[in-house]
């Protein structure tokens, strides 16, 4: 009897450290694979990689929107920060800011920018902000991904898009 | 001590499976962490969050990852009828609502596995600017076939599906109070046979 205790005791205890270590990890874990996708393995690391159209073959990030053109630069800040700079667009555009944890920790849309590209630094906790840098962004996490969304629920739209974008940034600080 | 080893491994092995099998409930069933629920529609307040606790977190991770924060968007996501039946792509569906209080909106239909349905119907999504509408309300059908809709989601190759409401720069009253959520119906229509 004391043997069954003892036993469902550690069930009990393990299960929790398990359940507790699960649901903490498994954004970690889910982020590391959407950064290893949206890099081609890490083929694509602080730079843009323009996606095309949203289709029914579009499975790397769960639920795309077939309305939006999205961008996606998966960064490092290992080496110092990133300029990163968003093109203007007569629609919504936005360029917003994950952390290793899947935090959306930083969004600026054309409103705030006014028609003006959305330009920022982004740094690693502790590093110095760059010369001449404007809008300075903290990321809480040395690796994470910059997200470009630009509204384009139709081909020609899309079309105007694509051209758009060609002066969006995602680069080391030069 | 062989009967000790056995002891302390058949109760690593249960402990993980509860662990697992209860994180995995946890994050996937159970409303826990701001969760709200409007007429059917669910989200989240805490999505994208850096407050999000790990509940959320997680959940969010894995049914919107890299979505925004409600700030910027508020995501609504069902996937049943107004009756409480799963949505099924075997079923014709009426969608009915109005003008809602955002930016911009869109409407988009997931398939099982949470991406777009594998048809090349060209009918995923609708959004604000392509929405036909008649004095200001709109109705979808949300079925197999078009038929004579003027507004159409296909749920072809779709199984049991989802819809996605998004709100782009929702209106500060939306954004304050998710709840206030203007009413946006599922009525089932009819199933085809063996459904």
């Amino acid at each position: 009897m004391a043997g069954l205790m003892r036993f469902l005791l550690g069930v009990l205890v393990i299960g929790a450290l398990v359940h507790g270590a699960a649901v903490i990890a498994a954004p970690y874990g889910l982020m590391r694979v959407a950064m290893q996708r949206a890099s081609s393995d890490g083929a694509a690391v602080n730079r843009f990689v323009f996606g095309g159209p949203v289709t029914p073959e579009s499975r790397a990030i769960v639920r795309p929107s077939p309305d939006l053109l999205y961008a996606s630069c998966v960064y490092d800040l290992t080496e110092g920060p990133l300029r990163i700079r968003v093109a203007p667009w007569d629609d919504y555009v936005s360029l917003s800011l994950y952390a290793a944890n899947t935090d959306n920790y930083f969004t600026a849309n054309d409103r705030v920018a006014a028609g003006a590209p959305i330009e920022i630094a982004l740094v690693a906790r502790g590093q110095p902000a760059p010369q001449g840098a404007g809008k300075v962004v903290i990321s809480p996490s040395v690796r994470g991904i910059a997200l470009e969304r630009r509204l384009a629920p139709t081909p020609e739209r899309v079309a105007l898009a694509q051209e758009a974008r060609e002066t969006s940034v995602c680069e080391p600080w030069p | 001590m062989a009967k000790f080893l056995l002891f302390w491994l058949a109760a690593l092995v249960a402990g993980t499976a509860l662990g697992l099998g209860s994180a995995w409930v946890a994050v996937s069933q159970l409303s826990l962490g701001g969760r709200v629920t409007v007429g059917g529609w669910s989200t989240n307040l805490n999505t994208g969050a850096a407050a999000a606790d790990p509940y959320t977190r997680a959940a969010v991770a894995r049914d919107g990852l890299l979505a925004l924060a409600r700030s910027e968007t508020i995501y609504f996501n069902r996937d049943a009828d107004d009756g409480g039946a799963l949505l099924d792509a075997k079923c014709t569906y009426r969608l009915a609502g109005a003008d809602l209080p955002a930016r911009w909106w869109s409407i988009t239909l997931y398939d099982e596995t949470q991406f777009l349905a594998r048809n090349a119907d060209g009918a995923h999504s609708l959004d604000a600017t392509r929405m036909v509408r008649d004095g200001g309300r709109y109705m979808v059908t949300i079925g197999p076939e078009r038929g004579d809709a003027v507004n159409w989601l296909s749920t072809r190759n779709a199984g049991p599906f989802s819809l996605t409401l998004r709100l782009y720069n929702p209106d500060p009253a939306l954004r304050a109070d998710p709840r206030r959520l203007p009413p946006l119906t599922v009525e089932k229509i009819a199933c085809a046979e063996g459904a």
